[in-house]
């Protein structure tokens, strides 16, 4: 996964930066935002494989972004993150097609291997098995 | 103390409760995240993801200070929920208003913080004495707070400040954005706000003008209490 670029967005800072210095030190090329606009900003500004995005930001919200990535970068790949997972949240990310929807804590060799599975055109189902 | 005010508390104080605890639960885990992300970061750099790393030990010493900002940041939020469950202990006690103005800014904060507003609640510099249901108080600040932050529009700023008036206590909740008048009958915890202490809330300037100030005009003694005391001779 030498030149996969994810972006991953939280509104919280602290996590957005502890995770994009241990997908760097994977080799992986992370981006970090902290919110629905700026993680716009960023897929205009760069080309990015998968995003991985919180459901639940100030502003703009996930499902909002994946909506917004759906008409304008189809060909990105969207995983949905959430603190409090509800089953209308995980139904409509499924039927805007995000790869999986995860609940917090989310363990990053978990969702590495989703990425990889998602990057090789092995898409995980939308509960992230 | 009169318990006509007993039924509507009941009600919004389950809402009320449901609504903040939710939220506190939303920042804990937030901070358990980043404690379990920082964590994983310094086993990668022990584990050796950074083995040409000089500075390692430098590393997990800065990482292990943002863990403890995040275990400080997390005993805050706790301190909240447990100040919240001690809030309903008493409904005749006497108490210092400026506590339940902190305590209903920061159940406060991550609405507002949702909404992108920033909601600065200023400490008295003097002790606001009041008597009566401090939990009932509680809700009507919080509630009319929530409903400033809600129509704030342009310049996202909301501010509480509270100052002694006539034999009572003000308490201005100001924002730059207009709160229609007709909203104010909709502010949750204004029916026992008005039961429990006979809080007044007014807009500034009043009807039928917009308003840019809600105002909370409140006795010192809630007027069931004062009623019990005045019977008891």
């Amino acid at each position: 996964m030498d030149q996969l670029r994810l972006l991953f967005v939280d509104d919280e800072e602290e996590l957005v930066s502890a995770v994009i210095e241990r997908l760097e030190l994977r080799g992986i090329e992370g981006v970090g935002a902290t919110s629905g606009g700026e993680a716009l900003h960023h897929l205009r500004e760069g080309s990015f494989d998968v995003v991985v995005l919180d459901i639940k930001m100030p502003g703009i919200g996930g499902l909002e972004v994946l909506r917004t990535i759906n008409r304008r970068h189809p060909e990105v790949k969207v995983i949905l993150m959430t603190g409090h997972g509800s089953a209308e949240d995980n139904e409509i990310g499924r039927r805007l097609g995000a790869i999986a929807y995860l609940e917090k804590p989310v363990d990053l060799e978990d969702l590495l291997t989703i990425v990889d599975q998602a990057v090789n055109g092995k898409a995980g189902g939308p509960d992230g098995r | 103390m009169g318990d006509d005010h007993r039924q509507p508390l009941q009600r919004e104080g389950v809402l009320f409760f449901g609504d903040v605890i939710a939220g506190l639960s939303h920042e804990l885990s937030n901070v358990f995240n980043i404690i379990n992300e920082i964590a994983g970061l310094q086993q990668d750099i022990v584990g050796g993801a950074q083995p040409e790393s000089a500075d390692a030990a430098d590393r997990l010493s800065e990482l292990a200070g943002r863990i403890k900002a995040q275990v400080e940041r997390g005993e805050t939020f706790n301190q909240t929920l447990h100040t919240l469950a001690h809030s309903v202990d008493d409904a005749n006690i006497a108490f210092d208003l400026s506590d339940t103005l902190e305590l209903a800014g920061w159940l406060a904060a991550r609405p507002a913080r949702l909404a992108r507003v920033e909601l600065t609640v200023h400490r008295p510099d003097q002790p606001l004495t009041m008597e009566g249901d401090p939990f009932a108080l509680l809700l009507t600040i919080y509630g009319s707070i929530g409903a400033v932050v809600n129509a704030a529009d342009s310049e996202r700023r909301v501010e509480v400040n509270a100052a002694p008036h006539d034999r009572g206590t003000r308490v201005f909740i100001t924002s730059a954005d207009p709160l229609p008048p007709e909203s104010v009958d909709e502010i949750p915890g204004l029916e026992t706000g008005h039961l429990a202490w006979g809080a007044v809330h007014t807009l500034d300037p009043p009807p039928p003008g917009a308003s840019r100030r809600v105002i909370l005009d409140l006795p010192a003694v809630a007027p069931a209490l004062k009623a019990m005391v005045d019977e008891e001779g």
